[in-house]
């Protein structure tokens, strides 16, 4: 069964485009990745499912029911956690968080202090006195207290300390083992590919690909940099596997996917001041998929 | 019920001080009734040489200042003042503070449809204002009855009503500005001019002394001289506000449950 089906969902804000043409499913149980750079349209379609926004055409549905016309409904079983967290300043931490319990229809106390304790969060203090990453541990708490079987985040990184987020992927793994749906919003390729086992990459409002992850991690492509003292015969690493070979005075660079020991030997051969081997950014597999899309067509 | 507790619950001190300072304001005003009140004639002389079109403009009817419903008119016509600003205020800032605040991610995203959240927080204005006019009543109408225990309540009631029905008018046209407007970075930028555009056009109205200027400010909408006179408001105006008011909340209903919420 699938919990969340997009169809053709498509956002316009007047003329300006939020999303075109989205499609894809979230199966139960899976883990989710939907990943594009900022203002490539995530937060829309995100907006869209929680029915903060109304799509221009298309559908969503949760659950097998309708996002807009049984929003309230559907509301009872998902967590969301947006990527800025804000709640009204006055309050303690303890009052909102009971606050958002009192609209489930169930004793979410104990849950409240057990997830206080996990992610090192103290209640008494007030919201307005609470640090950025504070702030954003009550989000996740006010997200999970309810236990809900879909669980909604949008780049719900930012603003935590590594181990804090080390604490949070943890628990998120735990909800997910007791059997609730993720979709994880990020512009940080590792930070889904940490927890996510299917992806769906958007750029530009659409839908580039989607996809799992072993697949995405397969294309394991290496960004090479190599500094040569003087400039050599560039031909030798004109090898398969290797695109994007450009050279910038002394800086040679490209994309290399395939046997590392072969690229390894090569440059072996030459002689380098300095060599760079890295992981793309997103940005640059992106590059990639673009490509690929054209030699399709 | 937990949006209109919690609603009601961060508006209360607010609603509070408001009542209080205004009817300190009835109260002190009240109290010079009887020193006044022995030499009314002089003091109605005084006033009588003010010019007509002065007079009309700041609502002093030199005719009923012998009776305290009277006298405590021309305070009246700056407390409903008062009223509508803290009216518009509560309006405009009970719907867009999520807005402001962006806590409207938090709240909407509940299982609660938007109808069922607009419910609420309308609950807790109305709510809200009658408590302020509860409050008022409880100071002026002891004062009143201190100063001039054979004060007509039937009139000094009716003139203290105005600034309930006053108060629902701008209240509600505060909830539709919110409503329609994406967002309002302060609340007092939008309701001070707004309250005081309305208060000036009711000046100049009756300087001109047209009825059917009056129509176009809530603050005409209740004449002292018709109410000391008649113990009775215009029906045709009471209807008209009555309309209006039924007509903002039913846009904004319409609106709010279609509005797209944006991120910050």
């Amino acid at each position: 069964m699938n919990i969340i089906e997009i169809r053709n969902l498509t956002k316009y804000y007047g003329k300006a485009r939020g999303i075109v043409d989205v499609s894809f499913d979230v199966g139960a149980g899976e883990v989710f990745g939907f990943i594009g750079p900022n203002g490539a349209g995530k937060s829309t379609t995100i907006r869209t499912l929680l029915s903060l926004i109304r799509p221009t055409s298309g559908s969503a549905a949760i659950f097998g029911k309708d996002c807009i016309t049984h929003a309230p409904e559907i509301a009872k079983d998902i967590g969301y956690l947006p990527s800025e967290v804000f709640y009204y300043d006055k309050m303690k931490v303890i009052d909102l968080l009971r606050y958002s319990a009192s609209f489930y229809k169930k004793d979410c106390s104990k849950r409240i202090k057990e997830l206080a304790e996990r992610m090192d969060l103290d209640l008494k203090r007030r919201i307005d006195d609470l640090s950025f990453g504070n702030k954003k541990k009550v989000g996740i708490v006010q997200c999970l207290l309810h236990e809900p079987r879909l669980i909604i985040l949008d780049e719900p990184t930012s603003g935590l300390d590594p181990l804090m987020q080390q604490t949070f992927f943890d628990l998120l793994r735990e909800e997910n083992r007791k059997g609730s749906t993720i979709l994880l919003s990020s512009h940080v390729l590792i930070e889904v590919q940490r927890i996510c086992s299917r992806v769906a990459i958007i750029k530009d409002g659409r839908i580039i690909r989607t996809e799992k992850m072993s697949e995405l991690t397969e294309n394991n492509y290496k960004k090479i940099r190599i500094e040569t003292g003087r400039i050599t015969d560039d031909s030798r690493f004109d090898l398969p596997g290797v695109s994007h070979l450009e050279r910038k005075d002394a800086l040679l660079s490209f994309f290399f996917k395939g046997n590392i020991n072969l690229i390894m030997k090569r440059i072996s051969e030459v002689e380098i001041s300095n060599v760079w081997i890295e992981e793309p950014t997103l940005e640059e597999v992106f590059l990639h998929y673009y490509q690929k899309g054209e030699e399709r067509a | 019920m937990n949006i209109f507790l919690h609603e009601l619950k961060s508006y209360r001190k607010s609603f509070i001080i408001w009542a209080i300072s205004m009817a300190a304001t009835a109260a002190l005003f009240l109290l010079l009734y009887q020193a006044i009140s022995s030499d009314i004639a002089a003091f109605t002389k005084v006033l009588e040489s003010v010019p007509e079109a002065l007079r009309n403009a700041l609502g002093f009817l030199v005719g009923s200042l012998s009776t305290l419903p009277g006298f405590y008119s021309i305070i009246f016509t700056y407390l409903l003042l008062c009223g509508a600003i803290q009216a518009m205020n509560l309006g405009i800032s009970i719907v867009s503070r999520e807005v402001s605040a962006k806590t409207a991610d938090f709240l909407l995203t509940k299982p609660v449809s938007r109808a069922i959240i607009l419910n609420a927080k309308l609950m807790a204005t109305l709510v809200s204002l009658v408590a302020t006019n509860l409050i008022f009543l409880a100071v002026t109408v002891p004062v009143a009855l201190s100063q001039d225990p054979g004060t007509n309540m039937q009139l000094f009631l009716m003139i203290s009503a105005t600034l309930f029905f006053v108060q629902l008018m701008f209240a509600s046209l505060g909830i539709l500005v919110a409503v329609v407007t994406r967002k309002i970075k302060s609340v007092v930028a939008v309701s001070l001019p707004t309250v005081f555009g309305f208060f000036i056009v009711g000046m100049l109205g009756s300087v001109i002394g047209d009825k059917a200027v009056r129509y176009l400010t809530p603050f005409k909408y209740f004449d002292p001289a018709y109410i000391l006179a008649n113990s009775a408001y215009e029906v045709s105006f009471v209807v008209t506000g009555a309309f209006l008011i039924v007509a903002a909340i039913a846009m904004s209903y319409l609106i709010y449950v279609r509005k797209d919420i944006h991120t910050v």
